[in-house]
């Protein structure tokens, strides 16, 4: 069906785009968080009083039940791999030359998404994973302040 | 309050992969006047508002919610964008006619993915800018951490989701309103390209372009304008924590809580016995096994043998995207549960033709916004 007849011989597309350029308060919880990351080279999360859960990483409110929170607590570097994937294209969707390994680290009731250093065939659900840090003077107070995660040995 | 809230007409352009031919406008202008056929309604005079479903980003335009009214005949009339799926759009439809505000209400929802250059880097934008944008990672791999942990929590294995994509396809086969109709085999799928391990690439539904256009209408006005009309028994919507660091990553407890709004208003106690067919989520193969089951269907963990049963083909117990699917027919982006009611609507009309189920009486149709979202909604629809 058409209702609109085209012409072939027509000019048929403009082509446009907008560069988007943006800064993201992290926020008291974020900021105390990267802060203590990039300091002590800590993971912290955030408890809830009201319901109990842990927060990781730390943030200023509960979810669940609305409660402010208040109490922070180191959580360590070791966590528990809850899922994996192996990734084969780029953020923009070309094809990666290396695949990137990718895990969900569970702290507490939260966890860290991030690349995981180890052989695909050696990894397990539930196995433990241990963050691995830049050196001190490179951390900057950013997520990318965790190179990622392998196997504790 | 008007109870009961009816689709009187349907319209589609497309789908198809490109439309090099029509802009966005002129696709969804088709929709609409197909829709305004079908439905003997004139929406200079007879509409009383218009909902579209439009998301900036895909649009290509700022403030795309300015740029609706005129390819639906809404000039000068109440205009409102949802961004949301379909089916979000729908609910609110269903909502304004509710109200008794509204006598007939338009809901139009399009995708013109193909000119779309950066989708990839526009889905990645969705990502939370400081926990997880900054590792610059393609957001596929939501799907690929969300199936390695469902098949492990619920026993399902990959040939059950490779299962999935060669029912739907199959299926589609039967649909002219698809693109990707093909006669595969489970081994065939599974060979196929990873994309985020275990997610292949045939797992995953890719976009096409399309328009969808209805037209709801109250009890009263339905029955003077058509003798088939297509009720809206229920309609729900949920969202869990956008946070991937504490949603669940097996489970679909939103999709569960979306699906009790809509039954409750529907008065469905037993969805598996009371409900004839559905269009469902499959975006990613494994989504439609996972939807299955946080739809109530079946328990956790038993959607996969079930298929693999033949229970969701096209001649089993409960057909299952009977249309094709995502899989089948391309992935419409924001007009996707739209696209899944269309489905619904013909089928439940009897005009679904070479896919026709016999005797349906009773559609579930379900929509999920994609990754990285947990948003959920769900319709029951009825003749």
């Amino acid at each position: 069906m058409s209702l609109l007849q085209p012409d072939p011989q027509a000019p048929s597309v403009w082509r446009d785009n907008l560069p988007v350029t943006s800064r993201y308060t992290y926020g008291l919880a974020g900021e105390r968080f990267f802060r203590i990351l990039k300091d002590e080279g800590k993971i912290i999360g955030s408890i809830c009083a009201a319901c109990g859960a842990t927060y990781v990483p730390a943030r200023a409110f509960c979810e669940r039940c609305m409660a402010e929170l208040t109490e922070w607590t180191d959580v360590g570097l070791v966590g528990e791999l809850h899922t994996f994937t192996v990734l084969f294209v780029d953020m923009e969707g070309r094809p990666l030359d290396e695949p990137e390994l990718v895990g969900f680290v569970r702290f507490g009731d939260g966890g860290i998404l991030h690349k995981l250093d180890a052989d695909p065939d050696d990894l397990q659900i539930g196995m433990k994973m241990e963050a691995v840090l830049k050196p001190k003077a490179e951390r900057i107070g950013a997520i990318t302040d965790i190179l990622g995660f392998r196997p504790v040995t | 309050m008007n109870e009961r809230v009816a689709i009187v007409g349907v319209g589609w352009a497309g789908f198809r992969p490109k439309t090099p031919d029509l802009s966005y406008k002129e696709m969804i202008y088709q929709a609409a006047v197909r829709a305004y056929h079908d439905a003997k309604v004139d929406p200079r005079t007879d509409v009383d508002s218009f909902v579209t479903v439009a998301e900036d980003f895909h649009e290509g335009t700022s403030i795309a919610d300015e740029y609706t009214p005129d390819q639906l005949g809404a000039v000068m009339k109440p205009m409102q964008t949802i961004t949301g799926d379909g089916l979000h759009g729908l609910a609110t439809a269903v909502m304004l006619v509710r109200t008794g505000l509204c006598r007939i209400v338009v809901v139009e929802g399009h995708s013109k993915a193909s000119n779309i250059l950066t989708l990839d880097s526009i889905t990645a934008y969705a990502q939370d800018p400081v926990l997880n944008r900054p590792l610059r990672l393609n957001t596929h791999m939501v799907a690929g951490l969300e199936m390695n942990r469902y098949l492990h929590e619920s026993g399902t294995d990959e040939e059950a989701c490779a299962a999935v994509v060669v029912k739907n396809r199959r299926n589609a086969l039967r649909n002219p309103l698809t693109s990707f109709g093909a006669d595969l085999t489970l081994d065939e799928v599974l060979a196929g390209p990873p994309l985020a391990w275990p997610l292949g690439v045939h797992q995953t539904a890719r976009p096409v372009d399309g328009a969808v256009v209805m037209v709801l209408a109250n009890e009263q006005v339905a029955r003077s304008l058509t003798d088939r009309p297509i009720w809206i028994a229920g309609i729900g919507w949920c969202n869990d924590t956008p946070s991937l660091e504490s949603r669940s990553w097996a489970t679909l407890p939103y999709l569960e809580q979306a699906a009790h709004m809509a039954y409750r208003q529907a008065g469905i106690r037993t969805p598996f016995e009371e409900i004839d067919f559905a269009e469902i989520d499959d975006t990613y193969a494994y989504k439609e096994l996972q939807s299955i089951e946080a739809l109530g269907l079946c328990g956790f963990g038993e959607a996969g043998a079930l298929l693999k049963e033949g229970v969701f083909d096209l001649d089993g117990a409960f057909p299952v995207n009977a249309s094709g699917g995502s899989l089948g027919a391309g992935h419409l982006l924001d007009a996707t549960g739209l696209h899944r009611a269309l489905e619904a609507v013909l089928q439940l009309r009897g005009e679904a033709g070479a896919h026709q189920l016999e005797d349906v009486q009773v559609a579930l149709v379900q929509s999920w916004r994609g990754v990285p979202t947990t948003s959920g909604a769900v319709a029951v629809l009825t003749n």
